[in-house]
């Protein structure tokens, strides 16, 4: 078989990619792409869960952006700016589901990344700061359920937006003051609206650029964690990351292209009625499902704990587990000597467990509302 | 219908007569009355005494002796009941409107105690069935203590009061549900019974103190049944755009002439049931036809006005029918859903605008309303197309998904096999 000349079209591109591989270091990148190995053993699935947290950020970042072009923020006109969205923008509907359907995929998927890499324990030395990265991640990834969850300006929003900005307040001397700041005020207005969406389009986003860099340069440096039991067994060898992992992982995002776009066309996210602050809050007002935990616990706990309000026993508790969370690698000294931490793998099943009890009472109707 | 209710009086009336002087306030005054009245434990005479707690005079100060006169500074009996004192006893029927007036009617007292409160239900009694047929001599009517009780007199306002707004109807039924009082009267008796069935009736038992009770519309110490010629003017305190249209249409002078008392005609007096457009139609609830022989010109405006009403009826339900099905969907369809209602005010308007009984005004607001449904049936018939149009481009796009992952999977194995192989 004779090698055909290249057509003059094909030799014209292929000497732009030379032009800009000569001055970007193509040739250096495709060296690290094919030396970067992902390590095949039994828990090789759960290495997928990072790079599905970061398609599904990306189709965040772009579905935002598509709707930053019609919605308004401002307590006048952005619920309408949204209603035209979803009725009159060729696609719009579309655009606006998925981004909401996915941010609630996108919060599942970084929990699930983050439970396999705890019970894998993928922190250990030398991966703390990857570990930190990540938490912090999670924390701003919670943030733009938080901030986004206002921005259609309907009545749920409003409501739970009001409950949530007040959790902040019980914290002692600089509560009030951050619940303040959050607010732009002293109450849930449009100020609220402008301050949330700012927070939400841009203050996140850049944070997150900065941290997921840090994250995503710390996974290249040390490459992917091998559990300790594995390292013990040994692997069964290694799967070259481009094409090979990339290809597996590119499956798993078409499947939830596929799944987002099912939800957006026979369950499109609804809209609500807009927001009146005049008119009393209404029955079930409840968070997004991964505050309703912390939602849930808030209700239970008593007015006094202690001669201390219950509220701030509360926040006081959710700040501790926020830094155990964060600190966990430098804590579990165990797992960073190679040795097991069964301690720590009972008490996040415990957590699990309890968040998981709260969240379905925060969602049975007759139980929802819990204590007065 | 001279008394067809016994129409509540204002604990104001009811209060008792200072008998010193009508002008000062009481200072704390010593009172026998009540120890001595509790003390015989008397079937008779010492209720009135214990129910004298929360009685609003005695709050204010106002002893029993203001309107029984008497020593009350005295614990013995002959010298307590002393007529030389004042004593008069158990005041008669035909004494306690004047009795209670003797306050009630003082603008300068009652202004002390309450400077918004009336000072002409006296005069109102007097001008009421009650009053009038009293000062006949006939002694079986109401009078101030018949509503408001005589002892343990509360405030209007306390729901525990004969004439708190809720416990009107029932008040008056004391007596008006009396076969035997009323019949006495030449009145009918069951008055109650129909009210019960009426839609204001209803209303209130939800819970909707503004709808009528009895003195809404007889009054209350004016209680008199409304004229013939007024029950519309009496009905448009609350139904003003009905009372108004129908003023303007050619039944009102008719309705004068022949002696119908307006509204009532139409809808009742007491079993005033939720009307419908069937009131316009040849059936067992037409209520046209007991005037309008079937093909006169009235008859047919009434045909024609129904078959208006129901077309702009039915054609909204279908519409609406049609925006649920895609807002169910999940189709954003809020903006029709808002349009849509002003089908329904078109309706409400058209159903008012009979009142007018012109063909030409209820076809009018029909029109708007139709407009209104088709623009609203169109946008949710395209909402319905856009459904079908997203799931049929789902089902393209999950194809076209499904084939991608298919060609990678393909892919994927391909270069299994090669590394596998070399």
């Amino acid at each position: 078989m004779s090698s055909a000349a290249p057509s003059p079209g094909t030799a014209r591109l292929a000497a732009a990619l030379s032009w800009i591989g000569d001055r970007i270091g193509w040739e250096d990148l495709s060296h690290v792409a094919a030396k970067k190995e992902v390590p095949i053993h039994r828990y090789t699935v759960f290495y997928y869960l990072g790079g599905m947290a970061l398609f599904l950020f990306s189709v965040q970042v772009a579905t935002g952006i598509l709707l930053l072009l019609y919605y308004r923020p401002s307590a006048t006109e952005a619920f309408e700016s949204v209603q035209y969205i979803m009725a009159e923008v060729p696609f719009g509907w579309l655009v606006r589901s998925i981004h909401s359907w996915g941010a609630n995929l996108f919060v599942g998927v970084v929990v699930l990344h983050m439970l396999s890499v705890f019970f894998l324990k993928a922190y250990r030395e030398p991966r703390e700061i990857t570990w930190i990265s990540g938490a912090l991640l999670l924390f701003l990834t919670l943030g733009f359920g938080f901030s986004g969850y206002l921005l259609p300006w309907n009545t749920l929003a409003f409501f739970a937006t009001r409950v949530g900005t007040d959790v902040p307040a019980q914290i002692p001397w600089i509560g009030p003051l951050l619940s303040r700041i959050l607010r732009g005020g002293a109450d849930v207005t449009g100020a609220t609206l402008s301050r949330f969406y700012g927070i939400h389009v841009a203050i996140l986003p850049a944070t997150t650029t900065v941290l997921l860099g840090l994250h995503l340069v710390m996974v290249q440096k040390h490459g992917m964690s091998v559990p300790p039991s594995i390292e013990r067994e040994g692997t069964r060898g290694s799967l070259r990351f481009f094409p090979d992992f990339l290809m597996r992982d590119m499956v798993g995002w078409l499947a939830a292209v596929g799944m987002l776009a099912a939800l957006a066309a026979f369950l499109p996210w609804e809209l609500g009625k807009k927001a009146d602050p005049f008119s009393p809050a209404p029955a079930g007002i409840r968070p997004e499902w991964y505050f309703l935990s912390m939602f849930q616990a808030l209700k239970y706990l008593p007015a006094k704990i202690l001669g201390i309000p219950g509220e701030l026993v509360g926040v006081v508790f959710f700040g501790l587990v926020a830094a155990v969370l964060v600190t966990v690698p430098l804590l579990d000294r165990g797992a960073s000597k190679g040795r097991s931490s069964p301690w720590w793998n009972r008490l996040a099943v415990l957590a699990l467990v309890g968040a998981a009890i709260l969240t379905v009472l925060a969602l049975l109707p007759a139980r929802g509302a819990g204590p007065a | 219908m001279r008394f067809v209710a016994a129409a509540p009086l204002l604990a104001a009336l009811a209060a008792p007569l200072p008998a010193q002087t009508a002008s000062t306030r009481p200072a704390a005054p010593v009172n026998n009355c009540i120890e001595c009245h509790l003390a015989l434990d008397d079937g008779r005479v010492s209720p009135p005494a214990k129910s004298m707690k929360d009685d609003v005079h005695a709050k204010n100060g106002f002893t029993c002796v203001f309107c029984h006169g008497g020593d009350a500074s005295k614990d013995d009996q002959a010298l307590a009941h002393d007529p030389r004192k004042g004593f008069r006893g158990k005041p008669s029927p035909r004494e306690i409107p004047e009795l209670c007036g003797k306050c009630h009617a003082d603008a300068e007292l009652m202004k002390r105690y309450n400077p918004g409160r009336r000072v002409d239900q006296l005069a109102e009694y007097r001008s009421s069935g009650h009053g009038k047929a009293l000062a006949e001599g006939d002694t079986a009517v109401a009078q101030c203590a018949s509503c408001h009780g005589a002892h343990g007199i509360l405030p209007v306002k306390d729901l525990r009061s004969p004439v708190a707004s809720p416990n009107v109807a029932k008040t008056c039924n004391h007596c008006h549900g009396d076969a035997k009082l009323m019949g006495s009267h030449k009145l009918p008796s069951d008055v109650y019974a129909k009210y019960a069935k009426s839609v204001h009736f209803k209303a209130r038992e939800k819970g909707d103190l503004s709808a009528p009770t009895c003195n809404s519309c007889h009054g209350n110490h004016g209680a008199v049944p409304p004229e013939v010629g007024s029950v519309a003017n009496v009905c448009g305190t609350c139904h003003v755009v009905f009372a108004e249209q129908f003023k303007l249409s050619p039944h009102w002078e008719a309705f004068k002439d022949m002696g119908l008392p307006g509204c009532v005609t139409c809808h009742e007096n007491h079993a005033i049931l939720k009307p419908s457009d069937a009131y316009l139609a040849d059936g067992p609830q037409g209520r046209c036809g007991s005037c309008h022989e079937k093909g006169s010109p009235g008859a047919v405006a009434a045909a024609t006005m129904l078959a208006e009403l129901t077309r702009l009826d039915s054609e909204t339900r279908e519409t609406k029918a049609i925006v649920r099905r895609a807002a169910e969907a999940g189709m954003e369809v809020s903006r029709v859903q808002f349009e849509l209602g002003k089908a329904d005010e078109s309706l409400v308007k058209a159903r008012a605008d009979v009142h007018l009984f012109r063909v030409s005004a209820v076809q009018k607001t029909v029109g708007d309303g139709l407009a209104v449904a088709r623009k609203a049936r169109k946008d949710g018939q395209k909402a319905l197309a856009e459904l079908d149009y997203r799931r049929r481009g789902l089902v393209v796009s999950l194809g076209l998904i499904a084939l991608a992952i298919a060609a990678l999977i393909l892919k994927i194995r391909d270069i299994d096999r090669r590394r596998a192989s070399k």
